[in-house]
């Protein structure tokens, strides 16, 4: 039991050093960084690079990533933040996101994508403590996190840039007013996050002896788990918060199992959202603050496609695979589809009803599941699982979203990554019910009145029928009172609940919808596949479809319908860029949101 | 029976006491108006009547039915409209749809029955067959809303009915506010919460809204409003609180408030013109000639 | 109101745009697959050219498995076209990238159908990838040979489906040989990446570890990104075990040995084939000495398959081959053969595949598919790592 409790603080060690700053600079900043985490994988890159291919001793390396993690930071905001601020938050979400993948796919490009074997220039000394060893650089990281975090702490409360950055965070016109630059403000923020993010990278990368270029994701995961249990801006409560969690999931591994320490990081991050937002720590249990004043966040007035034109482009689709023969196109058209129904599910509860979903294949997930148990293990026919099962996947969805619902903007954010991290660990460990790992193969392909959909062609009307249904559906909610309530929502819910829009009832009815929706798009997706397993629902699947939203428009369907098939047929169409896909569909993205962030279906203002 | 009815109302937060033990009623087509210095408690008075927070002591009554403790949402349903400070309006909706989800509460009355914490979830899905299949009935209630919204509407002039389809975040401020009472009209309230219904507005603004205020009453409106330019609550209430400190300090008619020493006390500070209490000092007035001149000062002394 | 007017016809135009150019796209964009290409041709497929489909990640998580893939092809294509190629025209492969992602091998799968110059496909990478576009090849009569595939449906959605990659019917039941038989182990602790591959192997080799006399004492999954494998180690420490069990790919691998130390935990280790890679001990460092595997190829192996591989590998690439590259090579010589002996045609390839009898493989040896659609017999070394390379150990 001691030893697990000593593993826990050497994890909790790890994380402390990306928590601390994320806590300080984005809990003041007020943007989450989707960056942070690709930064941090750059900073060991370049740290591996000084040591492998220089010969450099640790010192010098330090410096070096610090530097070069800084300046990291420094284009990060002045690509990916100044020119979109005003463009509201979840702008903010998709070009930090976009800069990742930039730098991620930068990275692999420039040195390869094997992992690369990390040997620490110092000697290591083990100490004995309980019935294992603890090593010297389990004490420099410990140094460093310790250090930083002091330095940090001292910077923001004593020194006059420092007092500059918190009044900036406080509140950024005040500041202005008072002469604050507010500008040069952003700039250091997001240089010191860049340099801590580095330098995390770095000691991380030498404690596991290698680096690779997807190691970002989860740390910086774990580091805002770590920072929200502490507070976010609560600079000591972060290193508690990190050993905290750290401890948690050691002891989950201990008696419950690996596959659990996982899980136990979303259900902390998930409770303190829920019961504690302030951090662990905070005085008071109450929830964050509301803004005082409505929010006018330029969404955007949905371009109104006249009915003649919708039924024009339903024809022309429908029509479209008597002209084209081609079966390639027809399945790269059909996937458009279903996730045309995913990203019109994920408008209805972000563009409409303003609830910022970033676990949207969590939904996908529960669909198809239900889909593929019912017709293998049930023998139900496919059309009776295509009818029950959006019903068991809008009650689940329901029930799991509905403690988050008191939760906003950024905070809403994160839960929704954990619940979407947390259906798929779910479906991985519950194996008598969905086989964990292994999956659920031969599932049957869709059948029609026992005539079984197996052509390109039959395939592609399938989604496409389906693909109208969801359209007509999200059409017909949106021009209703009820989209007029879930807009009531997203505008300003103080006023909302002011005049009789409860927030918990058609918050619950939004993601209920949602849900149901994007379950046929789940079933659609078992079938033809035939074999689903966890690791189809990536993390990776829920931020394409957001994007597909944002692109097309948020609040608007025929928006997420465009959004889809650009996202989905344009990367196939550049497959001849192979390599270089990712990365030129990062900075596409980038260059929309620049010169056309309310997305493509919206009227300009 | 008085239309609200406030018994004893109190709020602590952390160590202080923002409100207490506050007592007021306002009854059928009254005017009541709640003046006294920032801080003194008036908005907190507002979110404890609305449901926005939850009251620590006291009872809320509308129309002899007891509404403390109440979600907002239901308070709101049962007939209390308010505007705020501030002004909140839905920044990207239209004025219409802004009118319209006044009258939200009454179509989910009619479409979304039941509405406990269980038996919600199947007024939530007759809610959604409801919207997907617009039923005649469903049509003919739309109709009726939106002609009512124009009816309310026409009541601010040409103000804002030309500007029916425009995003609301595109008005002036005058009309944002506009707005804002417009929606809370078609809430067809039984008693209308005005928060300071005039703030930041000129005089010319502030004269017309006196106006409309006076056209409400006429049409039978109880309304409770917080206030701080003594003109209007001079033309417009039948009966005037004054609180501080979250106290009642005074009440009464407007003549026998103002002429009470212990308000222009608390406004403008004891004889001698010492540190003013809560807002900018006029000379060291006192008395009733303080309370007429308090009058004069009018607009925005705080 | 010209307003509504100009928005009409802003969206009308954007309509009729759209349609033309999606139609145009469909019918007039290349259906011939233009990803990377092999050494052999140039970027438009020569005329007569033998094509091999290959689906597979070049990008994204994988990356690196896609990478080394293309080293084992590249190689088997030189000697391939060295001797005269297929049926006397140069064999060639077409790489698209899929990310080893589900959501993409289908469309990549529909191409390839479509494309008539392509007449088999390797891939993918991952199970969820490879079987999402299974059924389309088995639909369309395409061969679909997995070279990484150990699921133990994959071969089961049709008789077009073949696989040539380790079946963990055969490794996990060697490996316990090795353990409890060679090494004498009696008292096994068991960990065991979570995924399809992870599971299947764990149970295989409990099974037969079992029936050859030892316990179980630990048995843990651990997910695919797992980096701190102390709480586990610690527990598999408190179960007494006298031998640690890996089923691991490389990566995890070398990062739980190094972290047996630090727990405490003194016992020997002994890991599956798959991480046998000189990335193995690129990665682990000191923390691998001893660590026992079995492999089915080695540069010592005396089989000259085998060691021609490992030297002409050695010679092209400058690093030691590892399991992934073999099977890759594996994939191109055993179809080029097959090919090569009943013509240029996909379902004879399918037909050949199955009556083919001495199939020369570097994994196996001399070998030939079972009913099961998988290659029969593999033979196996025992390795060990010493002084910071793998040799040959015989107990």
């Amino acid at each position: 039991m001691l030893d697990q409790l000593i593993n826990g603080l050497v994890v909790g060690n790890l994380y402390a050093l990306t928590a601390v700053g994320i806590t300080q600079i984005y809990g003041v900043a007020n943007v989450i960084n989707f960056a942070h985490g690709s930064i941090y994988m750059v900073g060991a890159f370049v740290g591996w690079m000084a040591v492998t291919w220089f010969g450099l001793p640790l010192l010098p390396t330090l410096g070096l990533v610090l530097a070069a993690s800084a300046l990291l930071g420094l284009l990060v905001e002045r690509v990916a933040i100044r020119p979109y601020t005003g463009s509201g938050r979840t702008v903010l979400l998709l070009t930090t996101i976009a800069a990742g993948l930039i730098l991620e796919q930068a990275a692999q490009l420039i040195w390869g994508p094997e992992t690369k074997a990390f040997h620490a220039p110092i000697a290591d000394v083990r100490f004995r403590v309980g019935g294992g060893f603890i090593g010297t650089l389990d004490l420099v990281i410990l140094a460093v996190g310790l250090t930083t975090a002091l330095v940090l702490w001292l910077f923001l409360k004593r020194s006059r840039l420092g007092w500059a950055v918190r009044a900036t965070a406080q509140d950024r016109e005040a500041a202005l007013q008072m002469g604050v630059d507010v500008h040069q403000v952003s700039r250091i923020s997001f240089a010191m996050a860049g340099a801590l993010a580095g330098v995390s990278g770095l000691l991380v990368g030498l404690y596991y002896h290698s680096v690779y270029h997807t190691m970002g994701f989860s740390a910086s995961l774990k580091g805002f788990t770590a920072a929200l249990l502490g507070g976010l801006g609560n600079i000591p409560g972060a290193i508690l918060g990190a050993y905290l969690l750290g401890t948690a999931e050691s002891l989950a591994v201990a008696w419950l199992g690996s596959t659990w320490r996982d899980l136990v990081g979303i259900a902390l991050l998930l409770g303190v959202l829920l019961f504690r937002p302030g951090g662990l720590f905070a005085a008071t249990r109450a929830l964050l603050p509301e803004p005082t004043v409505g929010t006018f966040i330029p969404i955007g007035r949905p371009l109104r496609i006249p009915r003649w034109a919708l039924l024009a482009a339903a024809a022309a689709a429908l029509v479209l695979p008597l002209v084209v023969r081609n079966g390639y196109w027809l399945q790269v058209l059909a996937t458009a589809w279903i996730f045309g129904l995913l990203a019109i599910s994920l408008n209805l509860i972000t563009g409409t009803a303003g609830q910022i979903s970033l676990g949207h294949a969590g939904f996908l997930a529960l669909g198809a599941y239900a889909s593929a148990i019912l017709t293998t293990r049930l023998q139900l026919p496919f059309l009776l699982a295509l009818v029950v099962s959006p019903l068991i996947a809008a009650a689940i969805g329901v029930v799991i979203c509905y403690p988050a619902l008191r939760l906003r903007g950024q905070y809403l954010a994160v839960a929704t990554i954990g619940l979407g991290q947390g259906i798929a660990l779910v479906a991985l460990n519950w194996t008598s019910l969905t086989r964990g790992a292994l999956g659920i193969s031969n599932i049957a392909p869709p059948t029609l009145f026992g005539v079984e959909i197996a052509s390109a062609a039959g395939f592609y009307w399938l989604t496409l029928l389906l693909l109208i249904g969801g359209v007509w559906v999200a059409e017909r909610l949106s021009g209703s009172y009820l989209g007029r309530a879930f807009r009531a929502v997203r505008e300003d819910e103080v006023a909302a609940r002011a005049y009789g829009v409860g927030l918990e009832r058609y918050k619950s009815i939004a993601f209920g919808l949602s849900a149901f929706i994007a379950a046929f798009a789940g079933v659609l997706l078992a079938h033809s596949y035939t074999y689903i397993a966890p690791d189809t629902f990536t993390h990776a699947l829920s931020l394409q479809v957001l994007t597909m939203v944002v692109l097309g428009g948020l609040d608007s369907t025929m928006g997420a319908v465009v959004g889809a098939l650009a996202l989905i047929a344009i990367p196939e169409s550049a497959r001849f860029l192979a390599e270089y896909r990712f990365l030129v569909y990062g900075l596409l993205l980038l260059a929309m949101l620049r010169f056309r962030p309310r997305g493509l279906l919206s009227a300009a203002s | 029976m008085k239309v609200l009815s406030v018994r004893n109302l109190t709020k602590r937060f952390g160590g202080l006491d923002a409100v207490k033990s506050v007592s007021l009623e306002v009854g059928p087509g009254e005017t009541v108006a709640i003046i006294g210095p920032n801080g003194a408690g008036k908005t907190t008075l507002f979110q404890l009547i609305t449901g926005a927070e939850r009251p620590d002591g006291g009872e809320v009554y509308l129309d002899g039915e007891r509404i403390d403790g109440l979600p907002a949402h239901v308070i709101a349903a049962k007939g209390v409209a308010r505007t705020f400070q501030n002004g909140r309006v839905y920044g990207n909706l239209t004025v219409l749809e802004n009118v319209l989800l006044g009258a939200h509460s009454r179509l989910q009355a009619e479409f979304g029955r039941p509405a406990g914490p269980v038996s919600g979830a199947l007024g939530a899905i007759r809610e959604v067959v409801t919207a997907l299949s617009r039923p005649a009935r469903l049509r003919r209630l739309e109709a009726e809303l939106v002609e009512e919204a124009m009816e309310i509407l026409s009541l601010f002039g040409d103000r804002l009915l030309p500007r029916l389809h425009q995003p609301a975040y595109s008005l002036s401020y005058a009309n944002r506010r506009r707005t804002e009472l417009a929606r809370a009209l078609a809430l067809r309230p039984k008693i209308l919460l005005l928060d300071e219904p005039t703030a930041g507005m000129n005089p010319t603004e502030t004269e017309e809204m006196t106006e409309l205020i006076r056209r409400l009453q006429a049409r039978g409106h109880a309304i409770l409003l917080i206030e701080h330019k003594l003109d209007l609550v001079s033309a417009v209430a039948h009966w005037v609180v004054a609180l501080e400190a979250g106290q009642v300090l005074v009440e009464g008619t407007p003549e026998t408030v103002w002429a009470d020493r212990r308000l222009v006390e608390a406004y403008v500070g004891r004889t001698g013109g010492g540190a003013p209490k809560g807002g900018t000092a006029r000379d060291g007035d006192s008395g009733a000639a303080g309370g007429r001149h308090l009058l004069r000062t009018g607009a925005g002394a705080f | 109101m010209s307003l509504r007017r100009a928005q009409h016809a802003r969206v009308l135009l954007a309509g009729v745009l759209t349609f033309a150019v999606v139609t145009a796209g469909c019918s007039l964009a290349p259906t011939t697959p233009s990803g990377a290409q092999g050494p052999a041709g140039a970027q438009n497929a020569a005329q007569g050219e033998v094509l091999i489909g290959v689906m597979g990640p070049l990008t994204g998580d994988n990356a690196e498995y896609g990478k080394i893939w293309r080293r084992g092809f590249d190689l088997a294509l030189e000697e391939i076209n060295a001797a005269g190629g297929v049926q006397g025209r140069p064999l060639n492969y077409v790489f698209e990238d899929t990310q080893s992602d589900p959501k993409q091998t289908p469309a990549v799968a529909q191409k390839f159908v479509s494309d008539p110059r392509i007449v088999a496909v390797i891939g993918d990478f991952s199970s969820p990838a490879s079987m999402a576009a299974s059924p389309i090849f088995q639909r369309a009569g395409l061969v679909q040979l997995g070279i990484t595939n150990s699921h133990p449906d994959f071969t089961k959605t049709g008789d077009y489906i073949w696989s040539n990659s380790g079946s963990q019917e055969d490794d996990a039941p060697f490996l316990a040989t090795l353990a409890v038989e060679d090494l004498g182990k009696k008292r096994l602790a068991v960990l065991h990446m979570n995924t399809d591959w992870g599971q299947t192997s764990a149970d295989l080799f409990i099974a037969k570890a079992e029936s050859l006399g030892a316990e179980i004492v630990l048995r843990e999954a651990y997910l695919l990104t797992e980096k701190d494998f102390r709480p586990v180690l610690t527990k598999a420490r408190d179960a007494n075990p006298d031998a640690l069990i890996l089923i691991s790919y490389y990566n995890d691998g070398a990062l739980i040995a190094q972290q047996i130390d630090d727990v405490g935990l003194d016992v020997t280790v002994v890991a599956i084939g798959s991480t046998y890679s000189p990335q193995f001990i690129a990665l682990g460092g000191e923390a691998v000495e001893g660590v026992y595997t079995a492999t089915r190829f080695h540069p010592a192996d005396p089989r000259p398959e085998a060691q021609e591989f490992v030297r002409k590998y050695r010679e092209k690439y400058g690093v030691e081959p590892d399991n992934f590259a073999a099977v890759a090579y594996d994939g191109i010589k055993i179809l080029a053969a097959v090919l090569n002996e009943v013509g240029v045609d996909r379902k004879a390839l399918r037909d050949g595949l199955e009556k083919a009898e001495n199939l020369q493989t570097v994994m196996y040896g001399t070998t030939a598919f079972g009913e099961d659609r998988r290659l029969r017999n593999p033979r196996y070394l025992r390795l060990v790592v010493r002084n910071g390379a793998f040799e040959i150990w015989e107990p």
